[in-house]
């Protein structure tokens, strides 16, 4: 990592030093930016690699199950045939993809959000005060390994409605993650950073805008990646029990209907959604880190 | 009753192995406008007094009086240069000078923007204010902890070596800088430094604080420097009262090394 970093630096300072001789800096980027198609042709040559491996097991595996298993072919067939008409809607329990993904979005989404709204504070209480830790540690390390799921029924107690007790599942997924890396985001800020604040009697408001976040976010982001990929995972599995729409309906209905081809074009699906997701986040937590 | 007033100073450590005690019996006496330097080998306690002085930590002992007023944490009337600059890394070099100053200042944004421009001048880092502090050299750093040490215009100035990380030429500036300020503000500063840098410390101080080794470090020797100011750095050097000063300076940092250097030499 550190190697490339000076390496890039270095080629940077070059560039910008000869300048005046332009021959040379022309030749410099050519060979810079060759370099880097040649290492993503390499890396996308890989991929490949690996998904004609996973298709070919994928084949064999259909082979011997005589079709039980559809083929990729099959399969791709109905994906397409799925996106090319994605917001269809011919009443509740029968809707385009895009819609079941939408409404399964939109779960995780406010679910998250007020997750993670709550758990932010509480986890900047538990990193900035031992008595904040010694109050909720305990609770979080206790319910942090419950399954998601087992929340179910008391939100459909609570909310008397299975929609509303999915986004409660995915709300409690959300806070877990989110909590232990604020915390200990919040936790690790170094004492040289604390030295300025009191040394220059920074107000409380102050040491939060300007040390305190700013130092905390990147692990705060890292939570909040963490925590919208497990409700992601959750969203399927909730909407399985609570049916109407979505996703994970979407993917018990087709297996009831018994067209596996719609289960694993879903599956894809999940992946890709999910994978954006996290790339997001990524993204985000790259924007916000700075280097020491 | 001096201006600051160091009264029987002890400060310990709890470690896992007990209490370790770094400094103590620690008296020092600095006037209004007196320029100090601390000299002594590594690790014997001189950023652990600067740091009392500071109000950064507590002593275990004795007390440190700022005019009559025993030291509690921190405040606006003493700014200090930390040992390894202290900057946050994710604010520009403006912005690392303007919340120190926004917090401890009492006046309009705009004063407060004039003041932190000021700063930068006096530090010659004008072209590089809205660079991230990752991206400055070492020496650019230190000179970014001294501005944001010199902005809230403190009545004492605490450096912790302040120029250590400074070329000679840089270094030289600096100095100068600091002895401007000092006599702009009518030599009413109080400045205390750390340095391991002898000639520095004889070129801008009027006293030398010359430490044990620790641990539970003391002074050893406290060295006035009689030279008048202003003081020219090239002609000073040549004065006998000069040269006097380092050779005993010199003796009390080294005796200790010289006679083990001996010692090796002999046995072999
Ligand atoms: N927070 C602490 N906990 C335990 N021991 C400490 C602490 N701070 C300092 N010490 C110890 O106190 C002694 C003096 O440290 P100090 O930083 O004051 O040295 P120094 O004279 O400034 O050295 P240098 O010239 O290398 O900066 C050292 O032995 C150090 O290990
Ligand atoms: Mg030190």
């Amino acid at each position: 990592m550190t190697d490339t970093e000076t390496l890039t630096a270095d080629i940077e300072t070059k560039g910008v030093s000869k300048e005046s001789n332009g021959g040379e800096t022309t030749n410099y980027k050519r060979k810079a930016f060759f370099s880097n198609v040649l290492k993503y042709a390499k890396s996308i040559f890989f991929a490949c690699v690996g998904l004609f491996l996973c298709g070919g097991l994928w084949e064999w595996l259909s082979s011997y199950t005589e079709g039980d298993l559809p083929t990729p072919a099959a399969t791709f067939t109905v994906f397409f045939e799925m996106l090319s008409d994605p917001f269809y809607d011919y009443g509740p329990n029968d809707k385009g993809i895009g819609l079941q993904l939408g409404s399964s979005i939109g779960r995780v989404l406010l679910g998250f959000s007020i997750g993670s709204v709550i758990a932010i504070p509480i986890g900047i209480l538990m990193g900035a005060s031992n008595i904040g830790k010694q109050i909720f540690y305990p609770i979080v390390q206790l319910l942090k390994p419950v399954s998601p799921l087992a929340w179910f029924p008391i939100g459909l107690v609570v909310f008397k409605d299975s929609d509303m007790a999915t986004i409660f599942i995915i709300f409690i997924t959300s806070l877990w993650s989110t909590l232990i890396n604020t915390a200990f985001g919040v936790g690790s800020i170094p004492q040289d950073h604390k030295n300025v604040a009191k040394a220059f009697g920074f107000s409380k408001m102050r040491y939060l805008r300007k040390i305190l976040i700013p130092y905390a976010l990147p692990h705060i982001i890292t939570g909040l990646r963490l925590s919208i990929g497990v409700a992601w995972l959750v969203i399927v599995a909730g909407e399985m029990l609570s049916g109407g729409a979505g996703i994970g309906f979407f993917v018990w209905d087709s297996w009831n209907a018994l067209s596996l081809e719609r289960v694993i074009s879903a599956i894809l699906i999940i992946g890709i959604v999910g994978l954006l997701f996290d790339k997001l986040f990524t993204l985000i937590e790259n924007k916000v880190s700075y280097k020491a | 009753m001096s201006y600051l007033e160091i009264k029987n100073l002890e400060i310990s450590f709890p470690t896992p192995k007990g209490k370790y005690i770094a400094v103590r019996d620690i008296n020092l006496s600095i006037e209004k406008g007196e320029i100090i330097s601390i000299i002594g080998h590594s690790g014997c306690g001189k950023s652990t007094i600067m740091n009392a002085i500071a109000g950064m930590n507590t002593p275990t002992g004795g007390s440190v009086e700022l005019m009559g007023k025993t030291i509690k944490g921190p405040g606006p009337d003493r700014g200090i240069v930390f040992q390894n600059y202290s900057l946050l890394p994710w604010m520009s070099v403006y912005q690392n000078i303007y919340q120190a100053v926004d917090a401890v200042m009492d006046c309009s944004k705009k004063e407060k923007q004039e003041i932190v421009l000021q700063n930068l001048e006096m530090v010659n880092l004008m072209q590089h204010k809205d660079k991230l502090p990752g991206q400055l050299s070492g020496g650019m750093k230190q000179r970014v902890a001294i501005a944001r040490a010199f902005a809230i215009n403190p009545g004492v100035l605490l450096l912790d070596e302040p120029f250590g990380a400074l070329d000679a030429l840089t270094k030289g500036t600096m100095q100068l800088e600091l002895l401007k300020l000092w006599n702009l503000s009518g030599r009413d500063k109080t400045i205390i430094m750390i340095t391991h840098d002898i000639e520095e410390a004889i070129f801008l101080s009027d006293r030398i604080v010359v430490m044990n080794d620790g641990p539970a470090a003391t002074i050893k020797e406290i060295e006035h420097v009689h030279l008048a100011r202003p003081r020219n750095k090239i002609e000073i050097v040549k004065t006998p009262e000069y040269i006097e000063l380092r050779d005993r300076l010199l003796h009390l940092l080294t005796d200790k090394f010289s006679i083990e250097d001996m010692g090796m030499v002999y046995k072999k």
